[in-house]
């Protein structure tokens, strides 16, 4: 059983169709990236999940039953942007969202402070938020999102503002929610970090679905065109007709190839002039094939 | 319900912890407390302290002058008589007034039986309260001296001048006589009037501040993840509107407790007694429910459609016209709280709450007014929250610039 599913969903508004017959679901353990260039229909379609607005067409399911609110009380929800009372003290904050999501305020308070040590915040929690860092809100934001222990969690740049030591403290536990059982789902534009963490993705453009399904399998299907060099001797080779790109540094080179291109003949016009100590044919990255899918638009 | 309560709960909490409140809660009353006794205060002194000379050819009407002028009330004054002078006696006192040595010279010149001529020369020229007061010390002195030298006794020509002070009462409904006072009850009726006025478009003001606060904080995108739009909506207004009602009850406790002291008791006695009756204690907190959720709920729609504080500010206007259309009509409901206008005014919803309040200072006017008022701002309340609501639920979700009349007329077309 999913936990969330969208059939054929569309959403318009005046005009515009911000999302056209989407259709995706989620399971249990899963970890799914949400992607799409701007004004794509990512925002659309989340608060579509979310009830915020209503589809015009299509079905919503959660928990695999048809979209009611009372189920939003085991979804969890991380917006782009901070979405926190600054007045309020971090604690008085926790708990104030965990009773919104059906949690008795002593529950939510102890399990505020378990996330808080967690999140390595446990100083901070009788501090106004508005003392302190973006950094810092954002793992706020994140605990208010996961506090009640939600079977769904949906997240909107959840890296965003974080530094490389907290992103890594993000990411682990993000895999130990998965591991745990928990659906969660993730819009971002980082996709080095959707190639890390992502089971399955669905790219959209202009509300409607482009690629979905596994990120190995999505991978796979597409031509392996990147090649590493690692040499010494002549860099000749980088000429070849079978190179489309070439980035060379010293005794370094990352190649693309020409569409169709052939790797075997560069290796062998490539050994002919210099030492070969590693040659990879490696599988193009999930942000070539976001632009080569989207059309070159740069901003995911 | 359980959400609306939660969020009406931190509406609370979080302004009722604010400076804002402490400040508005102790300074108002404060503020009020200052303004009235400075202008209580100011015109005990009013006119006193001049050192005058009165230049006369006529002794008696002078030292009458003199004495008129320097009665207890007023005893501060200092009067020089000098009656009959010579023309250098004027001069040396015209060359002291020159000298700001005496504040100044009034000359009364007396011709057979008309009327003496009276002249006044200061240092300033716009000292219209100490002319005032001669004026008055003239009249009355000139009347006595006739009285007096056509041979009436001067009890009974001091009794004359004095006139007679129309006592008021007031008769209730239930038959009851009070004595009453119809400037210290105009008072009383214009200060609950502006108390109702300040505190509803206040925190009218307060709701659609807090609206926008969290528009621009994104919490609304986490909010409605969780609550329906009404709820947050319903929790905002019920959190700040409880607020609004806490102020008004730590006001009239400390009013009430003020009242019970000694000094309040000898202050508001005589001329300043003032009457509270229960009718108006119940309408006060009743008016300010209604008018607060009527001024609230307008600016929470329209506050869903602004981006920054600034943009709401255009809005304002539609807070500030009833207001001034009510204090505007203060002189039709004193001279006639039960005219035709005056009625009509107070059945307004957005000016019911001030003019019912100016009206009750004159008397209470009749239930079935009161109760009319009251299913008007409710007819009232509701078709605005209809609005209001329907603006809410889409302005909130949108974001980058404040949303055009056109627009606005979409989102109610929509939701």
């Amino acid at each position: 059983m999913p936990v969330v599913e969208l059939a054929g969903v569309t959403k318009a508004y005046e005009n515009k169709v911000a999302v056209s017959n989407l259709s995706f679901s989620i399971d249990a353990g899963q970890m799914f990236g949400l992607l799409g260039p701007n004004g794509a229909g990512k925002t659309s379609s989340i608060r579509m999940m979310l009830g915020i607005t209503m589809p015009d067409s299509g079905r919503v399911s959660l928990f695999g039953k048809p979209f009611e609110r009372g189920s939003l009380e085991r979804v969890g929800y991380l917006p782009e942007e901070r979405g926190l009372y600054k007045k309020m003290k971090v604690l008085e904050q926790l708990v104030f969202f965990g009773e919104l999501h059906g949690l008795a305020a002593e529950v939510a308070r102890s399990r505020a402070t378990v996330w808080a040590k967690r999140m390595e915040i446990d100083e901070v929690l009788a501090k106004k938020t508005e003392e302190l860092s973006k950094g810092m809100q954002q793992k706020i934001q994140f605990i208010s999102s996961v506090l009640h222990d939600p079977g769904l969690i949906i997240m909107d740049e959840p890296f965003s503002g974080l530094d490389p030591v907290n992103a890594v403290l993000l990411e682990r536990t993000l895999l130990e929610l998965k591991d745990e059982g928990k659906a969660i789902v993730f819009s971002t534009h980082r996709m080095d970090q959707v190639e890390k963490l992502c089971d399955s993705i669905c790219l959209i453009d202009k509300g409607r679905a482009v690629l979905a399904g596994k990120v190995r399998d999505i991978k796979a299907s597409y031509e392996r065109n990147r090649v590493i060099i690692e040499y010494q001797g002549s860099s000749e080779f980088l000429s070849s007709t079978e190179v489309a790109e070439a980035k060379n540094f010293s005794g370094h080179a990352e190649i693309r190839l020409k569409e169709h291109g052939n790797a075997q003949k560069l290796l062998q016009e490539a050994a002919a002039v210099a030492t070969i100590y590693r040659f990879e044919l490696v599988e193009p990255s999930l942000e070539e094939i976001f632009i080569k899918t989207v059309g070159g638009k740069a901003n995911a | 319900m359980r959400n609306f309560l939660l969020v009406a709960r931190r509406e609370y909490m979080e302004q009722i912890r604010g400076r804002a409140f402490l400040l508005t809660t102790i300074l108002l009353p404060a503020l009020f407390a200052c303004v009235i006794g400075v202008g209580y205060l100011s015109s005990l002194g009013l006119g006193s302290n001049k050192h005058l000379a009165v230049l006369s050819n006529n002794p008696v009407l002078a030292d009458l002058i003199r004495q008129r002028l320097t009665r207890k009330k007023e005893s501060k004054t200092t009067v020089d008589v000098f009656a009959p002078a010579s023309i250098e006696d004027r001069a040396r006192l015209l060359k002291q007034v020159q000298e700001r040595s005496i504040d100044g010279l009034l000359e009364v010149v007396s011709s057979g039986q008309g009327l003496p001529e009276a002249t006044y020369s200061s240092p300033s020229s716009g000292d219209f309260i100490t002319t005032s007061r001669m004026t008055g010390a003239i009249n009355d002195s000139l009347v006595k001296e006739r009285l007096t030298r056509s041979g009436m006794p001067t009890s009974d020509a001091d009794a004359l001048i004095k006139g007679i002070t129309i006592q008021t009462f007031q008769v209730k409904k239930d038959g009851s006589v009070i004595k009453s006072n119809a400037v210290a009850s105009f008072y009383k009726g214009y200060v609950m009037a502006f108390l109702l006025s300040m505190t509803t478009v206040v925190y009218g003001l307060n709701v659609a501040r807090s609206i926008i606060q969290e528009k621009t904080s994104r919490i609304f995108e986490v909010m409605l993840a969780i609550a329906e739009p009404e709820d947050l909506l319903a929790g905002k207004l019920i959190g700040v509107g409880a607020v609004g009602l806490t102020q008004i009850l730590i006001w009239v406790t400390a009013a009430g407790l003020m009242l019970v002291t000694p000094l309040a008791a000898s202050t508001l006695s005589g001329d300043f007694e003032v009457h509270f009756s229960w009718v108006e204690a119940v309408l006060f907190p009743v008016y300010f429910v209604l008018g607060y959720f009527l001024y609230s709920a307008l600016f929470a729609g329209l506050a869903a459609t602004c981006e920054t504080e600034q943009e709401l500010q255009m809005f304002t206007p539609l807070a500030a016209v009833p207001v001034w259309l009510s204090f505007a009509m203060i002189l039709l409901i004193i001279n006639d709280s039960n005219s035709v206008w005056s009625v009509a005014a107070s059945l307004f919803p957005p000016c019911t709450p001030i003019i019912m309040f100016l009206r009750m200072g004159s008397q209470v006017p009749p239930t079935w007014q009161i109760l009319l008022s009251i299913v008007l701002m409710l007819l009232s309340i509701w078709g605005v929250l209809w609005l209001s609501s329907r603006l809410y639920r889409i302005g909130i979700l949108m974001y980058g610039k404040r949303a055009t009349l056109p627009e606005i007329l979409r989102w109610l077309r929509y939701s």
